[in-house]
């Protein structure tokens, strides 16, 4: 072996070494930073429900414009990859499963947790998609945070990664997943939980249509 | 002695530095990945970003762990989880996802996903994605992935409940 291979594998080994150092000292430093915000409870009490006043594409639109008929409400936003798609996607297939006497006395409401980017306009496009008669609500962040609070959903901006630099528009939101059934009567009756299957909405409609 | 303990010294050092890659003992980790029903979910007019989902079945006896993806639709492409935390579903990105040894990985709504972000168009059913995987050896496979929409789907019902 010459000097020059030596000189080769000697700096081999040294960078070799300076790196475990570094992995070493970088596991060593990693618990104490970049620790997750603590996650807002979600309570295991039913909440309380109750009216509320959002805006539509065509204006103002209460929960009491719906007396009579059977609401599912549902929170998320529209720049929502996969959860609120499936969740929909769900609620509307088995919505368009129902008779259209049923159709007629049930109400998908889909309401924005992400009122910044969420407009009426966008609401309505992005709900025309799932062709189930859905009604699109936004508001000002505080019109939603109050009936989020009703409802006892819980949404928070996540810690955006790296693919936020262009615009500050690319942020996801974490949320929470509920379907509320509220009957005609606009009281609250029950949540079902995210990704239940459009078979198994259709029979939660049919047992809160039937008196 | 001397220079058989450098020896030793330098592989060890070499094997640490390239950590687990390029085992040139095993044929390449993306020819022991087969995908199964890959998909796109069609997205709503003016969405930001969408996922694909599909089944990794690893053939051989070593996990095997899927580190990136690209897609021709897309501007940029994550892989990304969501936890169920108590009912609040939290999306993150990963590094990686890893297809255990002679088992699979599926990849589906709510889970584990190809998250497609900025993408180039509007995605709707009917066409394809070009997606390319890459595995912790440096591997590709592309894959061709229908745009499918969720409720031609019937979402996530499994009943085979069709009305025709
Ligand atoms: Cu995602």
């Amino acid at each position: 072996m010459n000097t020059s291979q030596k000189t080769v594998k000697l700096g081999a080994i040294a960078i070799g070494i300076l790196l475990l150092l570094f992995l070493l000292f970088s596991f060593l430093t990693e618990p104490s930073t970049n620790s997750p915000p603590p996650p807002k409870a979600i309570s295991n009490e039913k909440p309380a429900g109750g009216n509320f006043t959002l805006t539509s594409v065509n204006g103002k639109q209460s929960l009491t414009d719906f007396k009579g008929k059977l609401v599912l409400l549902y929170f998320g936003y529209t720049y929502c990859p996969d959860i609120c798609p499936t969740d929909l996607g769900n609620l509307a297939m088995a919505y368009r499963r129902l008779n259209e006497q049923e159709k007629s006395q049930v109400q998908i409401l889909f309401v924005t947790v992400d009122p910044a980017r969420d407009t009426a306009t966008r609401m309505a496009e992005y709900t025309r998609y799932f062709d189930a008669n859905m009604v699109g609500l936004t508001g000002s962040e505080q019109e939603i945070a109050s009936v989020a609070k009703q409802y006892g959903v819980v949404y928070m901006k996540a810690p955006t990664p790296s693919n936020a630099t262009t615009e500050n528009k690319n942020y996801t939101v974490d949320h929470s997943a509920f379907t509320y059934i509220i009957d005609k009567t606009g009281v609250l009756q029950t949540q079902i939980p995210h990704a239940m299957s459009p078979a198994q909405i259709q029979q939660q409609i049919k047992t809160y249509l039937t008196p | 002695m001397k220079r058989t303990l450098h020896n030793a010294i330098f592989t060890l050092t070499l094997g640490a530095m390239s950590t687990l890659s390029a085992t040139h003992a095993l044929a390449n980790q993306a020819d022991a990945i087969q995908v199964s029903d890959p998909y796109v979910r069609e997205m709503p007019a003016g969405a930001f970003a969408t996922a694909s989902f599909m089944t990794l079945s690893n053939q051989s006896n070593q996990a095997i762990k899927l580190v990136k993806a690209n897609s021709d639709v897309a501007k940029i492409t994550e892989l990304h989880t969501h936890t169920n935390d108590n009912g609040m579903m939290r999306m993150r990105q990963v590094p990686f996802f890893e297809v255990p040894a002679n088992g699979q990985a599926e990849l589906k709504p709510g889970g584990n996903h190809i998250m497609l972000i900025s993408p180039t168009k509007t995605l709707k059913a009917g066409e394809t994605a070009t997606i390319t995987l890459t595995f912790e050896d440096g591997s590709h496979k592309q894959i061709q992935a229908p745009v499918k929409s969720v409720m031609k789907m019937g979402g996530m019902d499994h009943s085979n409940h069709q009305h025709h």
